[in-house]
């Protein structure tokens, strides 16, 4: 009896498909890591509650510019931009304008949506290089006037940036638990909001056109405002990061808007997968942690993690999150 | 059921003229070939009827009316083409491909808030343009692991996604074996009567076997139209193109 017991449970194990398989161990992973962030702050130091914040902020900027590179096919090295735009948005909004914080995230989110179609409708009449290229000079026209502006306060950038009022919640957001888990929420809204937007019928268009913007063209879509609709909507993903980063340390500056920051996020989307909703956030993970890692061992950090990079794209050509469905999918 | 009307189209890039002055008229349900030799301005034909250049004269008209100049409104205008060298969502499977070209008519195609698998009838008009093209057994292969023959019917099974009322086909038969050449024969002569048909084609064999009509270019101008037979007897066309394999008698 026990053994036909066996026998019929080792039957419909077999049954299952490669790919519900792996939809099973990633809901089983997903779970485990939303019950693991909902814990973290009671389970481990605030360090590490600290380096959380770092990669779930990292997440949301990685997944915007994932929207771009990895299912549209745009590779953007001017979404710091958007993040730094994010911040001196609230920043301008609040300290210099006197706005409170409920209106001032709002109004910074339509302004960027709205530079974001303007700045868009120009880059994505380009392609490959000259799309890099041309998102590096806006980067880079927006960082030099941060850096000359009054209003922003010039290269010493604005300090006072308020976190969002919890006192109706009777909580305060200066709490670093509290803090965490308001990144927590955002973070989870910002990424299912990508991952439904890349599942949509909007972002199969998106995915038409990273494979051929001809064929997408011949199929009878208008490929340009499509594009220019990808380019808005990761925008305003990476300046809900750059809100978050500014509430976080209170501060934002220059350095936000860097083209480094932005080659930042696109090494995360490669690290971790540019084909997997994980994707940006398995690799902002790694990111952050590595960077973190190395930096506590030397100061030339940035040559190891130059390695340590190349040693990632080496072994995990499709990124950390397509190694691993591979592992599985190839486990007898 | 549509007529297709190019009128005194022509096009130059420079000083070279690659269409003259071209008229032709393919009236509804016809099965219209047009060959010439390499360099005879065929697929820039089909690209000037198509929306991919635009021409320095003249015009394309669907049912009277003047087609669009860009290739998506083209396409809504109800021309649909097939490519020369295949232009495939390689990295998505059969099925998304076909679903992503049937959705271009769907009132969600802008939809960003649901699931594209909320619009079952999309991938119930999908199964239906690979049952055309000869394709449902391979529904969930990626494209990139398809033969260079099933490449060729899922380009021509895109192209009619788009319900088309003219489909254009650029060399479907090109680089295909035998046997895919036979079945291509076979599926382009079972699409429906009333899909008005312009072929661009070396093959002779398809020619014949799938057109009514025959318009034969060299140089960007029209040599001659005619059934098989007119074609076949016709001397210019036999010296410009045929040679003396295809020529009758």
């Amino acid at each position: 009896m026990s053994e036909e017991v066996t026998i019929a449970r080792t039957t419909a194990r077999d049954d299952i498909s490669p790919a519900a398989q792996v939809r099973r161990a990633t809901f089983v992973l997903v779970g485990s890591a939303v019950l693991g962030a909902l814990a973290l702050p009671w389970l481990s130091t605030s360090y590490a509650t600290t380096l959380a914040i770092e990669i779930m902020i990292a997440a949301i900027f990685a997944s915007g510019i994932n929207l771009l590179v990895g299912t549209t096919g745009l590779v953007s090295l001017g979404q710091g931009m958007f993040l730094g735009l994010g911040g001196y948005g609230i920043g301008i909004g609040t300290t210099v304008l006197g706005l409170p914080l409920w209106l001032s995230v709002p109004a910074t989110l339509v302004l960027v949506a709205t530079l974001a179609a303007a700045i868009g409708a120009v880059c994505t009449r380009t392609r490959g290089v000259e799309f890099l290229l041309i998102t590096l000079a806006f980067s880079q026209m927006f960082y030099g006037a941060a850096i000359k502006l009054r209003l922003t306060n010039g290269s010493d950038g604005m300090s006072g940036i308020p976190r969002p009022d919890l006192g109706l919640l009777g909580l305060n957001a200066d709490s670093p638990v509290v803090f965490y888990y308001y990144i927590l929420l955002v973070t989870m809204l910002a990424v299912a909001a990508v991952w439904r937007i890349a599942e949509s019928p909007f972002g199969s268009v998106l995915a038409a056109i990273r494979e051929s913007e001809r064929r997408a063209a011949a199929m009878g879509y208008a490929v340009s405002s499509y594009k220019v609709g990808a380019f808005v909507v990761a925008a305003v993903t990476c300046a809900v990061a750059g809100i978050l980063q500014s509430q976080y340390t209170y501060f934002i500056n220059p350095d936000s808007m860097s083209w480094q920051l932005s080659g930042e996020g696109v090494l995360m989307v490669i690290i971790g997968s540019t084909t997997a909703v994980a994707g940006p956030l398995v690799g902002a993970a790694v990111f952050v942690l590595a960077k973190q890692g190395l930096s506590v061992l030397t100061t030339e950090y940035m040559l190891f993690f130059g390695i340590f990079f190349m040693l990632v794209v080496a072994f995990f050509r499709n990124g950390v999150v397509e190694a691993f469905k591979s592992a599985f999918r190839s486990k007898p | 059921m549509s007529t297709l009307e190019v009128r005194s189209l022509h096009k130059a890039f420079g000083g070279l003229d690659v269409i003259s002055n071209l008229n032709l008229t393919v009236p509804p349900g016809q099965r219209r070939a047009v060959i010439g030799p390499n360099g005879a301005g065929k697929t820039t034909f089909l690209n000037l009827i198509t929306g991919w250049l635009t021409p320095t004269s003249g015009a394309v008209l669907i049912d009277g009316q003047a087609v669009a100049t860009h290739p998506e409104e083209v396409t809504h205008a109800g021309i649909a083409r097939s490519f020369q060298r295949n232009l495939l969502l390689e990295d998505l499977t059969v099925v998304e491909n076909l679903r992503v070209a049937c959705q271009a008519f769907h009132p969600c195609r802008r939809v960003f808030w649901r699931s594209k698998r909320e619009f079952g009838d999309l991938f119930e008009q999908a199964r239906q343009a690979a049952e055309w093209m000869h394709l449902t057994d391979i529904l969930e292969v990626p494209v990139t692991h398809l033969s260079y023959g099933q490449k060729r019917q899922l380009e021509v099974a895109l192209a009619l996604c788009a319900k088309p009322k003219i489909l254009l086909m650029d060399e479907p038969a090109a680089g295909t074996s035998p046997q895919e050449r036979a079945r291509l024969i076979d599926l382009i002569n079972r699409l429906p009567k009333d899909l008005t048909i312009l072929l661009v084609e070396h093959d002779m064999d398809v020619v014949f076997a799938t057109c009514d009509i025959i318009t034969v270019l060299s140089y960007g101008k029209v040599l001659a139209t005619g059934t098989r037979r007119d074609i076949q007897e016709d001397p210019a066309v036999i010296e410009a193109y045929l040679g003396r394999r295809h020529a009758r008698g």
